[in-house]
């Protein structure tokens, strides 16, 4: 006699697109910063566009994938932020409480990040046209650069989702975000791989999965449809997605169930 | 579908620190009755609530709520409640008439019933004033309202209240307290509700449990309880502590249908006429010379009840080691 699965899910989206629009500071910040990239690094880098590794590619074009994961990441991990919220101030006791179905409690805040993450990463394509992006493979490609936005969002969602529920704390979701600046910088951030100087630095960037998110992301803008170019970041995700997922569901059982 | 709890030897053990929470408790909750569980802090209340409701699951036992098992049928046991805990459950950052509607399409209502549904409950705990406003807006009072308003919002057959006063001024537990008994008269809804204040009890309830270290120690009408414990208290200091065993003694044997309890340097007396048993006792010490340095009349406290439960309970261990 449990509740109807979209009904809930539908009632819990709303109420969570609602609460984030009302608290424009939760996303205006990552907005920022992932704009900022865009144009800081456009700015005052572009001009090593012009070493050969770079094969003549337009530097924006280059980053904008930095841009982008930036921008995706921080809206997905708006997720855990409102389920800690929501841990913190007893409605989710509440909900518990009720006929909701308990799939729809904890996907209701998954599926407004991944909004959040949409209109987060066309914004930033937006601005990128606007400095004068053109991208090699057109409007498909633009759909696979956010298919692949929303495919590493999902799985920052379900990383920071799984931490929000584990732990039900503001400040142990707080310090999971911090993932955010190794998973960002320790890759092909600034230059391609061969450019890269230091050891280390080249073996975090082959560790870090966000390498072949960029790659991915840069075939698309710059190179073109080279299929198993673009399929590393597919494969990064399905693989990445799994893992990150699979902890949001154990913590998501553990924290609804009444053990 | 009734209004009903039974609960039989129930007992909670968590696993972290291994603490028994709640020690083989039973006891029944009739259709339309305002049932109080009365304990200090730590009692085990609140643990009793949150498996009644299906929020955790006993280690052993028996609860059935509204008919239903708690522990195989949530869902079935979920419709028929409502459920106000210790922390009010609501989010800051909707509006007091957009929680409840929530509320209302989760419980199946459609758009119009839900709005409508919204709108009387607004005007019952009256806040329709407010209902506009984000409820992280909101004083600590009408937050407790709005909580109450949510519990009701699926005209629930039995009302769960945990600590639902604590930390209210006087106006607003006057309030609630009203809303209450509203409920239980004009609705029939059956009521449980813990506490840590007597006076709550004793005002509010059919009948009182009381809870102590997750045992239940006494059950009774409010009248009942009382004419067990004595509807006075004198509490006593003499000059020469060294006179205390005498005067105890002499208590005992005088005053032989009063319970005479000793606490730090005070003697206890729980008497059923404070200003006549007074003077009875004044009469005593004075005839036997014993100095007094301090002499108070007042009702008991849950503390006394308790002082004197747990230390009839001493005694019967002590009677039983003998």
């Amino acid at each position: 006699m449990g509740n109807n699965v979209w009904k809930d899910t539908w009632l819990m989206t709303v109420r969570n697109i609602k609460t984030t629009l009302r608290n424009p500071f939760s996303f205006i910040p990552n907005l920022i910063i992932s704009a900022f990239f865009l144009l800081v690094y456009e700015g005052g880098l572009s001009g090593i566009s012009q070493l050969p590794t770079f094969e003549g590619a337009n530097y924006l074009a280059f980053i904008l994938p930095v841009s982008i994961v930036s921008a995706a990441i921080g809206g997905a991990g708006g997720a855990g932020q409102s389920i800690v919220k929501d841990i913190e101030n007893g409605f989710f006791s509440r909900l518990l409480l009720t006929p909701a179905s308990r799939l729809a409690i904890v996907l209701g805040p998954i599926i407004a990040g991944m909004l959040q993450l949409l209109v987060q990463t066309l914004l930033i394509i937006g601005i990128a046209f606007l400095l004068g992006l053109k991208v090699e493979t057109g409007f498909a490609g633009v759909l696979f650069v956010l298919l692949i936005a929303i495919g590493w969002g999902l799985a920052f969602a379900g990383y920071s989702a799984g931490v929000a529920l584990r732990t039900g704390n503001a400040q142990a979701a707080q310090a999971g975000t911090f993932i955010f600046f190794p998973l960002i910088f320790l890759s092909t951030t600034f230059v391609p791989y061969e450019l890269i100087e230091a050891q280390w630095l080249k073996i975090a960037a082959t560790i870090n999965p966000t390498t072949y998110i960029f790659e991915s992301m840069r075939t698309a803008l710059i190179d073109g449809w080279v299929f198993w170019d673009l399929m590393q970041g597919v494969i990064a995700i399905v693989v990445v997605c799994t893992i990150t997922i699979t902890f949001a569901a154990v913590s998501a059982k553990r924290a609804v169930s009444r053990g | 579908m009734n209004g009903k709890i039974v609960v039989e030897n129930l007992t909670k053990t968590f696993k972290k620190g291994n603490v028994k929470a709640v020690k083989d408790v039973s006891f029944n909750v009739d259709d339309g009755e305002f049932f109080a569980f009365l304990g200090p802090n730590g009692a085990g209340k609140s643990t009793t609530v949150q498996i009644l409701t299906t929020l955790i699951n006993a280690s052993s036992g028996k609860a059935e709520v509204a008919g239903h098992d708690v522990i195989r049928e949530p869902e079935k046991v979920r419709r028929y409640i409502g459920v106000a805990l210790q922390e009010t459950g609501v989010d800051p950052d909707l509006t007091g008439r957009e929680m409840l509607e929530l509320q209302a399409y989760i419980f199946g209502f459609n758009k119009e019933d839900g709005k409508k549904r919204a709108q009387q409950l607004l005007e019952i705990v009256q806040l329709t004033e407010a209902a506009g406003r984000r409820i992280g807006n909101y004083s600590g009072g009408m937050r407790r309202r709005l909580d109450l308003a949510l519990t009701l919002v699926n005209e629930p057959k039995i009302l769960f209240l945990d600590e639902p006063t604590t930390g209210l001024d006087p106006s607003n537990r006057i309030a609630i307290w009203e809303e209450l008994r509203r409920l239980n008269k004009e609705n029939g809804t059956t009521i449980f509700l813990t506490t840590q204040y007597l006076e709550e009890a004793d005002s509010l309830a059919d009948r009182i449990s009381i809870i102590n270290d997750g045992e239940i120690v006494a059950t009774g009408t409010p009248k009942e309880l009382k004419a067990q414990i004595g509807n006075d208290l004198i509490a006593l200091a003499l000059k020469d502590q060294t006179q205390q065993d005498r005067a105890v003694q002499l208590l005992q044997q005088q005053m032989q249908d009063m319970d005479v309890i000793r606490k730090d340097e005070k003697i206890l007396v729980y008497v059923e006429e404070g200003t006549k048993e007074l003077l009875e006792v004044v009469r005593i010490f004075d005839q036997e010379q014993i100095g007094i340095e301090d002499i108070q009349l007042s009702s008991p406290t849950l503390d006394d009840i308790f002082l004197k439960i747990t230390s009839e309970q001493k005694e019967e261990v002590k009677s039983h080691g003998e």
